[in-house]
């Protein structure tokens, strides 16, 4: 049985899958995980789950946030500069996120 | 953990639902979120008839993205506060139907006019991204979590409000003045948003202490004040003469609280009090409305599954 593996760097951190590994039951794909995503990276935690509980929608299935222009749905389209450092914040993470998101189309097309 | 533990343990994202945490802490990191949550869903609701009333398509498809968001962020608080086994997503929506779920001062009130939305927009929402801000070193780590996704979304709320705000102000001289009279009808609630002061929230200590809250109501109203008066004043909104605010020397600001009305600010709190009531009741025939398909998703989940009991504790 095939158990993907969720690894946390450190505590507070988001658990992002790292692989997966061959175990028989939950407690050894536990060790498993530990031995083989947990001994040189940074871990404070590790998840494991049955592969076949693990659903997907991918980008052949639908496309993400739409086809139609949302500009107006980003803040960088208000040209207006930031009114405190967290609206400037959450701006540049858009920006950052518009970015890979057009990259991600055009090397995708 | 005992209290005393949690109290020397606090940090950002220090604690998750593996830990074994007092009552005391899951209660007040419920009553937090609960609150939060609730007035994500009561503004969400408070802008939703401004997708028909916005004058432009674009405006009404912001006005749609932001009520989507808005959403959202509510049904994610209510899993991050699900997540402290105190209550149910299902509790905590029917209190807000039946009257005991508390949320923000400011949701109590509709608006009625179009030159009132970026009260809500902009400033309602500049001062909900400041605190928001600091909830991301809160020490319940789904709470901090629900914070990454709520910081990145919020910018375009507040953007979008700021937009509205400096086309009304540059608009004719009747939009101009509209838009003052909305300002000051809405300035002392938005004042009151950061609650009174320290010495009069009941709350604040224990939260505090535990790392649930980051920062004091007193400062977070400064922060606020600081970045949003200047705004107000370049868009040519002159500040209501009530509530006095005064400058310190050290950058902060003192609020004469007794120019504020506190006791319409309890009452309503309360949620007994009209026009909240109306904006209570208003979301609870929503929620009504769509029983049916809250019941045919759990008589589908039961089939599947043998139960569609609500996992508080998980």
């Amino acid at each position: 049985m095939i158990w993907e593996v969720f690894r946390q760097e450190k505590s507070g951190d988001y658990h992002k899958h790292c692989g997966n590994v061959h175990a028989p039951d939950r407690e050894m794909a536990l060790l498993f995980a530990e031995v083989q995503h947990g001994r040189r990276k940074p871990t404070n935690s590790l998840w494991v789950t049955p592969q076949k509980e693990i659903g997907e929608v991918d980008t052949e299935d639908t496309a993400f946030g739409g086809t139609t222009d949302k500009s107006y749905r980003w803040a960088m389209t208000y040209n207006f500069e930031a009114a405190a450092s967290e609206v400037e914040e959450s701006e540049s993470e858009q920006a950052s996120a518009e970015r890979e998101r057009k990259a991600q189309i055009e090397g995708g097309s | 953990m005992n209290v005393d533990e949690v109290k020397d343990r606090a940090g950002p994202r220090e604690f998750s639902p593996k830990d074994d945490l007092p009552e005391e802490y899951r209660k007040a990191a419920t009553r937090m979120l609960e609150f939060h949550a609730n007035s994500e869903i009561m503004g969400a609701f408070l802008e939703r008839p401004f997708i028909r009333k916005a004058p432009s398509i674009e405006r009404k498809m912001a006005f749609s993205a932001k009520v989507q968001d808005e959403i959202g962020h509510g049904q994610m608080l209510y899993r991050a506060a699900e997540s402290l086994g105190v209550k149910t997503r299902e509790e905590m929506l029917d209190d807000l139907a039946n009257g005991d779920g508390k949320f923000l001062n400011c949701f109590h009130y509709p608006m009625e006019s179009y030159v009132e939305t970026p009260m809500i927009a902009f400033f309602v929402d500049g001062a909900a991204m400041r605190r928001q801000a600091t909830l991301k070193s809160t020490s319940w780590e789904p709470y901090a979590h629900a914070m990454d996704k709520v910081c990145f979304e919020e910018g375009f709320h507040v953007k979008h409000g700021e937009a509205i705000l400096y086309e009304l102000m540059t608009g004719s001289k009747k939009e101009q003045e509209m838009t003052q009279e909305a300002f000051d009808e809405w300035w002392p609630r938005i004042i009151q948003f950061f609650g009174p002061t320290n010495e009069k929230s009941t709350h604040h200590g224990f939260a505090s202490e535990v790392g649930l809250k980051q920062m004091s109501n007193d400062d977070l109203r400064t922060a606020f004040l600081n970045a949003y008066i200047p705004k107000a004043e370049k868009y040519g909104l002159e500040i209501p003469e009530e509530p006095r605010i005064s400058k310190n020397d050290d950058g902060t600001y003192e609020v004469v609280e007794e120019d504020l009305d506190w006791d319409e600010f309890f009452t309503i709190a309360k949620n007994d009090y009209e026009p909240g009531v109306g904006q209570i009741n208003g979301r609870k025939a929503a929620q009504d409305a769509v029983e049916w398909v809250r019941e045919s998703l759990d008589s589908h989940e039961n089939r599947l599954y043998g139960s569609s009991q609500p996992q508080a504790a998980d």
